[in-house]
């Protein structure tokens, strides 16, 4: 029961991080959802979601993470993932979630490859 | 021949087994023999069943029998009757009461009554000794019978007795399972105490009442105005000594053998009544098996328990007593609860909701399991029996009827949590001990001020390693480091779980204040550990701190306000010292803690360090067992994962397979609070951690669907809850009940079995 938050950093070109602190339930899902939608409305098309603070995730909150992408699909955005530990890792392969988002070691990692393919 | 039926008690009783309960045959034989000069009181004896309450009277019958020859008459002439045996109608037990009288008074006189056993020949053999009211009786009882009125003729064969009395002997009415009384068709509750009033009264006729269900008797006693003629006198389990020796005939007689160091155990594990002991000696000898050490005498109790007499035994006591199975799954489930899981019910609106059940059908079996003894009841406490042996049956039950379990499984892991529970009981009590010792200083802290040393072991193990005691006060005094402390409110001790888990909460929380300000902004939570193991380690460490934030976040304490303490013992790497520095733990070790507690004048509490602690039980030999409850709140299944953390870091286990494990349970709880019903619900958590595998058990109290609290968003993707714990253990079963679902998982840990299986090795 850390201290749960989640902060966004712009990093460029369109391109924002958002880094997801704590356990990964329904209310730290809800208001990831909320930030991201937030920052596609801005006009970011590009999202980093960097996992180096997250404990843990439960399927809820993987429900949140799958809404995320649903969304960013719909709007023709652009989503990774960073620095996901073994479990979490293990999670989003379990539930499908890997097949559909890209997962990097490292945030900087995640932004050469948005820089590369733009 | 008399009924069989009457016959019970008084058969089975063997004087030559009775053991002990000197003081209380003592007060009895006291009361019995006033009656003579008519200052007899009469007694209400109660206790659980079984516990030996019958044996005590017929002990005392027999006493009273053989007073010597030499004292004057009137003889007391003790006339013990027990109402189980009958015979709910009046007329019946009217008519038995009379054989009963008049046969034992022919015995008493020395007659030997005639061979059938018959009211007339009875009466007739009586009349030729002189007695001629007898005839009086008969011939009324015969009226009364053949009329139909109960009442008349249960007065009257209960008056009988009294007109028998005379110069060469007065009755003493032992009256056993009273209890029963209340089963009289057609005859108010308390009729019989109305009839017996005033010979009760007149202090001539000593009345021993016994009976398992105390709560019907004295309010029966209340309504007459007889309460306060009647001394109370409960019946618990015998003297330690006295159950030690009880083994010696009933070992004797079947040719066992047990070691002498372990008689003491057993009796003890036996909760010391003797018709369990007999039990056990019985299940010895059908066996035939021998017991050479405790976990001999462990396998074979938890088999009898299991499968075998005491098995029996409890399982004809619950169908006798709740013929209905539904209530009687009811009440085993309930009572587990409560005598093995120590749920603290005193209350009758609290064992209806541990119950699930409304109002009329708790009160229904809360009632049964009263009469039969297994609680006590006044008008609104509830007290419960405490039975070593009932509880395991309970937990056999349980575990049998609610998980599933086949037997064996279940008497292994009474077995375990026995023998798990047994062994370390030294290093427990040192443990309790520093704890304890610990509490009491801190009560006397009192804002007074400490040097600083005292907490802080990296500093001072540099500065007076290898150094004797006097340098280290004489520098402590010169250091001009001090620590404030704080004025202590109130000192708990941590919350443990039961059935030989182990802590995951604190040794020692304390309340106090700054400045002896008793404001909210003074108050500070000290969190204190005691670590009693052969060095410290980076995990207790790290544990400890977690549970210090987690402690800090629900007290929303504010920086400062939490102080975290670790007492230890052993030995401590300078990494594992760094970190606790990094995350603001107090370090103290029992060196320090010998000066600190000199400053309070308590130092003879401290025990020197050359009282060693016991040997080391080889780690993970034997399973272990945890249990929580969970509320069912947001983030309560971190809880559990915590547990679960903690549990696995018994066995080395690699983390990865710790994060599924915390990941699995986290999935069972979430799905326990979603299906589990109401706000107010709890979930069940079971942790098994044996070398190969761990176990867990995550159930529910499954009273319907609790719509997610959560958005749309998480609904529409939900489901994966069970296909990810089916993903992340090697096997889940998930069984429903009457009483919820339980989801039980495994994870094998053996190493190697999960990912690579070229290292699976041979093992198999």
């Amino acid at each position: 029961m850390d201290n749960r938050t989640v902060r966004t950093r712009e990093a460029g070109e369109g391109t924002s991080v958002v880094y997801i602190t704590g356990y990964l339930n329904s209310l730290l899902g809800e208001e990831v959802a909320q930030v991201v939608h937030e920052v596609l409305d801005t006009g970011r098309p590009r999202v980093v979601l960097n996992f180096e603070g997250t404990r843990l995730i439960n399927s809820i909150g993987v429900s949140f993470i799958i809404g995320i992408v649903e969304r960013m699909t719909e709007r023709d955005g652009t989503l990774a993932f960073c620095s996901l530990n073994r479990i979490n890792q293990e999670l989003f392969r379990l539930t499908g979630v890997s097949r559909h988002i890209r997962a990097f070691d490292s945030e900087e990692e995640a932004l050469a490859f948005f820089a590369r393919s733009s | 021949m008399r009924l069989l039926l009457s016959q019970g008690a008084e058969f089975s009783f063997r004087p030559a087994e009775f053991f002990g309960r000197e003081e209380e045959l003592t007060s009895l034989l006291r009361v019995c023999l006033e009656g003579k000069s008519g200052v007899g009181a009469s007694v209400l004896i109660y206790g659980p069943p079984n516990i030996g309450k019958s044996s005590l009277l017929l002990k005392l019958k027999s006493e009273l029998k053989s007073l010597p020859e030499s004292t004057a008459p009137p003889c007391p002439f003790p006339f013990y009757y027990s109402f189980s045996n009958i015979l709910s109608h009046p007329l019946a037990l009217s008519q038995h009461l009379l054989q009963e009288y008049l046969w034992q008074l022919l015995v008493f006189l020395g007659e030997s009554p005639p061979a059938v056993f018959d009211l007339d020949a009875l009466c007739e053999s009586l009349t030729a000794r002189g007695h001629m009211e007898c005839r009086d009786f008969v011939f009324a009882h015969r009226r009364y019978s053949e009329k139909g009125d109960g009442l008349s003729a249960l007065a009257n064969a209960l008056s009988f007795p009294f007109a028998t009395g005379g110069d060469l002997l007065y009755p003493v009415f032992l009256f056993d399972d009273f209890q029963y009384t209340i089963k009289l068709q057609n005859i108010p509750e308390g009729a019989i105490f109305s009839i017996l009033r005033p010979y009760i009264k007149s202090g001539h006729f000593p009345m021993i009442v016994s009976g398992s269900s105390p709560g019907h008797v004295t309010s029966s006693l209340k309504r007459e105005g007889l309460y306060g003629s009647f001394q109370l006198l409960e019946v618990g389990g015998l003297a330690p000594d006295a159950s030690v020796k009880a083994w010696g005939p009933l070992f004797e007689r079947r040719n066992i053998h047990m070691p002498e160091h372990l008689k003491e155990r057993a009796a003890a594990r036996l909760g010391h009544v003797p018709i369990y002991q007999r039990m056990f000696a019985e299940e010895v000898s059908f066996r035939n098996s021998r017991i050479e050490d405790e976990v001999g005498f462990e396998n074979l109790f938890a088999v009898s328990v299991t499968e075998g007499k005491l098995n029996r035994y409890w399982r004809e006591f619950f169908e006798n007593a709740i013929p209905d199975r539904g209530k009687r799954a009811r009440a085993v489930k309930f009572l587990k609860r409560v005598l093995c899981d120590q749920f603290p019910i005193d209350t009758f609106e609290g064992a209806f909701s541990l119950m699930g059940t409304t109002p009329e059908e708790g009160t229904e079996i809360l009632s049964a399991l009263e009469f039969k003894g297994l609680l006590r009841s006044d008008f609104e406490h509830i007290r419960f029996v405490d039975d070593p042996v009932l509880a395991d049956f309970l937990f056999w039950a349980f575990e049998r009827g609610v998980l599933g379990k086949n037997t064996s499984q279940v008497a292994a892991g009474i077995v375990q949590a026995k023998i798990s529970r047994g062994l370390p009981e030294r290093a427990r009590e040192e443990h309790e001990g520093i704890a304890e010792t610990a509490k009491e200083m801190m009560r006397r802290w009192d804002c007074r001020e400490v040097p600083a040393l005292l907490f802080d072991f990296g500093r001072f193990h540099e500065a007076y390693k290898g150094k004797g005691l006097l340098e280290i006060v004489i520098g402590l005094d010169e250091d001009t480091k001090k620590v404030r402390l704080p004025k202590i409110s109130s000192v708990s001790t941590g919350y443990r779980t039961l059935r030989g888990g182990s802590r995951f909460d604190f040794d020692l929380v304390a309340y106090g204040f700054r400045d002896g300000d008793f404001s909210e902004e003074n108050l500070v939570i000290w969190a204190v550990d005691v670590n009693t193991e052969k060095t410290l380690g980076q995990a207790a460490v790290e544990h400890f701190e977690n549970r210090c934030r987690l402690l800090s976040l629900e007290k929303s304490l504010k920086p400062g306000q939490l102080r975290k303490w670790i007492l230890f013992d052993g030995s401590a790497d300078a990494s594992v010292v760094k970190s606790a520095g990094r995350y603001g733990i107090h370090l103290t070790h029992r060196t320090q803690m010998r000066l600190f507690l000199n400053l309070f004048g308590m130092e003879e509490l401290e025990k020197g360090p050359e009282e060693k602690r016991p040997p080391e039980a080889p780690a993970g030999e034997r399973p272990l067992e945890f249990e929580l409850v969970l509320p069912m709140k947001a983030d309560a299944e971190l809880v559990a994962a915590r547990v679960a953390e903690e549990v696995a870091s018994h066995a080395s286990v690699d983390k990865d397979t710790v994060d599924r494990i915390k990941m699995a349970i986290i999935e069972a709880c979430i799905n326990a609070f979603e299906h589990g019903g109401s706000d107010t619900g709890k979930v069940r958590l079971r942790y098994i951690l044996s070398p190969e595998r761990i176990e867990l058990f995550v159930q529910d109290e499954g009273k319907g669907f609790r719509p997610l609290q959560a958005g749309d968003e998480s609904r529409r993707n939900r489901g994966w809850g069970l296909k990810l714990i089916s993903e992340l253990v090697d096997d889940v079963e998930i069984t429903t009940g009457e009483d919820g679902t339980t989801v039980r998982m495994v994870k094998d840990l053996r190493p190697g079995r999960d990912e690579d299986p070229t290292t699976a090795g041979d093992e198999g």
